[in-house]
């Protein structure tokens, strides 16, 4: 997230491209979403997506690889996030059972840029997970396109960059 | 056999009687001293799958890489030759490559300023006067792995002066790297350098292993999304499973090869789907041209069973390597209870974009740390590393099928998709390695 911070337009970071009473709006609603992903609460969570044409991003090897040309650790449009709940769900889904238990702490929240009722915003998250006796902390920053609806924000676009997303890592058996 | 240690770390554990024909010893997958012989006894000892070569496509181009205790180096040389090094200045000992993968002239240890080129030699000695005049650069070159080898692209090594050749070590299981290979047109896959999905449990690297018995428990939860699909394509180049290919009436089998090698054989299952398979890539623009190019370079007959194959050889190459679906698998043991696996998707040479689009999706959906498939694979091997602590009764049984095994002409032995013949046969392999003197 540092990255997109620092390239913003300076006028992101000195007057900043939305009121602060839209801040905290954009934050509350961040910190919402962490809380449904923590207590996997998975279909109030797919309720903040909005539309056909979503995607739930997670990159593999560096936070810039291409989809088009390298693999990715999700890379979900809306079919097959719809069939990622289904698993997470799923009793039978040994990877997620027992659930993990997880708090995770999001800040450094950056509106970018507002393009209408679309609003571009970064974040930055630090995750504990405990799970079958083994403690995991995760570190990852996030980027939105969020619609600024009559029923509160929208997700169209989130693209999660961990920080480990180039090392051997463990089963990750949530949401981020 | 000479080999690069065993003379100085070794036990005297009697292996054999670790590994019986139907059942094997679970201390084997819990015991730490067990772990530093198989170090050095296998993995100091037989071939290990490398890389793939276009990993390092052009001049210097390098990557590291692990192969058993030992850090390496692959490198394309001045002479466009893979060469594999051990990653260690021969002054003090230090590694002389910290990145990953790069582009490098020459590899320089930072502790003393020694320098290498990409041949390995010493090329830069500082303050050479000061060292006898007996000392000769030439003799200090970085310390090449002993063997290499080279199947079709794939490179292969051995720490062993000795040995068999790697032609003998794969034997008949070369016609399933084939399949892989030859699912693309012009009969040249890329593994992209630095794209690779990197996984580890906690447990044992022997637990992973071709396994046909365990899809319908396991994968339960992947099975009830399938069936909620409209079409079940997806899978490399456009498989078509509507009928399980886990059944033991169906007619896929467990192979068994010679020297630990293994595949759940689905070709006969796939086959009667050639015709479907065609059709449904003929839907695209990218599909019909693949289509056209494998007739033409493979013949209609070929061609349409290397699409039903789709490229799939589900093959395990002992100790540490499968082929899988569109993937290359490198296992690396990183102690008794840790293993880490590292997944390349394979990409075919020759082809339309939106043909390996598809494969790198399908590829994504079932396999990495946050699939839908693999992630359930890790956590059963992580339930029996826990469960094999308590070794009151202490045998693991592999015997399934035991009774129903045949042998075919080229040596290989075959039983139904469920039972336990390639458990058997990597086992076996394993215990020869283990009590070999």
């Amino acid at each position: 997230m540092a990255k997109q911070i620092v390239n913003a337009a300076p006028e992101a970071i000195n007057k900043g491209v939305v009121s602060v009473e839209q801040q905290l709006r954009v934050e509350r609603f961040l910190n919402y979403e962490a809380a449904l992903m923590d207590e996997h609460e998975y279909d109030r969570w797919m309720e903040l997506w909005t539309g056909d044409d979503i995607t739930y991003w997670v990159p593999c090897n560096s936070d810039d690889q291409d989809p088009n040309t390298g693999v990715a650790i999700i890379y979900d449009d809306r079919p097959r996030l719809l069939e990622r709940m289904m698993r997470l769900k799923d009793k039978a889904a040994h990877a997620y059972r027992p659930r993990a238990r997880l708090i995770r702490n999001v800040s450094g929240v950056v509106p970018l840029s507002v393009r209408g009722e679309e609003l571009e915003v970064v974040s930055s998250f630090s995750l504990g997970e405990i799970r079958t006796g083994t403690e995991n902390i995760w570190f990852g920053k996030c980027h939105y396109l969020l619609v600024d609806t009559s029923e509160g924000f929208r997700i169209r676009w989130k693209k999660v960059m961990l920080l480990n997303n180039d090392e051997a890592m463990p089963n990750l058996t949530f949401l981020v | 056999m000479s080999t690069t240690k065993s003379n100085i770390i070794g036990t005297d554990r009697d292996y054999g009687s670790l590994v019986k024909e139907d059942r094997v010893h679970s201390s084997i997958f819990t015991d730490e001293s067990v772990f530093e012989d198989e170090m050095e006894r296998i993995f100091h000892k037989t071939w290990l799958f490398a890389l793939h070569e276009s990993e390092v496509p052009k001049k210097g181009d390098f990557k590291l890489l692990k192969l058993g205790r030992f850090p390496v180096i692959a490198v394309r040389d001045e002479n466009e030759e893979v060469q594999l090094m051990i990653n260690r200045c021969r002054h003090r000992g230090a590694q002389v490559c910290e990145a990953t993968q790069g582009n490098a002239k020459s590899f320089q240890c930072w502790y003393h300023g020694w320098t290498y080129n990409t041949k390995g030699d010493l090329v830069g000695v500082t303050g050479e006067e000061a060292y006898d005049k007996t000392f000769d650069a030439k003799e200090h070159g970085l310390t090449k792995v002993a063997r290499v080898g080279n199947y079709r692209g794939f490179i292969f090594a051995s720490h062993s002066k000795e040995g068999q050749s790697l032609d003998d070590y794969l034997g008949p299981a070369k016609k399933f790297i084939d399949i892989l290979i030859d699912a693309s047109p012009t009969s040249e896959i890329e593994v992209k350098p630095g794209v690779v999905s990197k996984t580890m449990y906690r447990g044992n690297w022997k637990q992973i292993g071709m396994d046909g018995y365990h899809p319908h428990y396991v994968h339960v939860s992947v099975f009830k999304i399938f069936s909620k699909r409209e079409s079940t394509t997806g899978s490399a180049v456009g498989a078509i499973h509507l009928e399980d290919p886990f059944a033991d009436s169906s007619p896929s089998l467990t192979r068994g090869f010679p020297n630990g090698h293994a595949a759940l054989d689905f070709r006969f299952q796939r086959l009667p789907h050639a015709k479907d398979n065609t059709a449904e890539l003929q839907q695209s623009e990218d599909g019909r041209k693949y289509v056209e190019d494998m007739i033409a370079r493979y013949g209609k007959e070929h061609a349409e069973e290397l699409i039903a194959w789709h490229g799939d050889p589900h093959l395990g190459v002992f100790p540490n390597l499968q082929l899988i679906h569109d993937h290359i698998r490198v296992v690396i043991p990183i102690s008794s209870s840790e293993t880490q696996v590292l997944m390349y998707p394979v990409f075919l040479k020759g082809v339309g974009q939106e043909i390996n689009n598809k494969r790198l999706r399908s590829h994504e959906a079932f396999y990495g740390p946050a699939s839908n498939g693999s992630p359930d694979d890790a956590e059963i091997f992580e339930r029996v590393q826990r469960g094999l602590e308590g070794d009151a009764n202490p045998w693991i049984l592999l015997g399934r099928g035991i009774n129903r095994e045949k042998s075919d002409s080229d040596g290989t032995v075959s039983a139904l998709i469920s039972d336990e013949i390639t458990q058997r046969a990597q086992m076996q392999e394993w215990k020869r390695l283990m009590t070999e003197d």
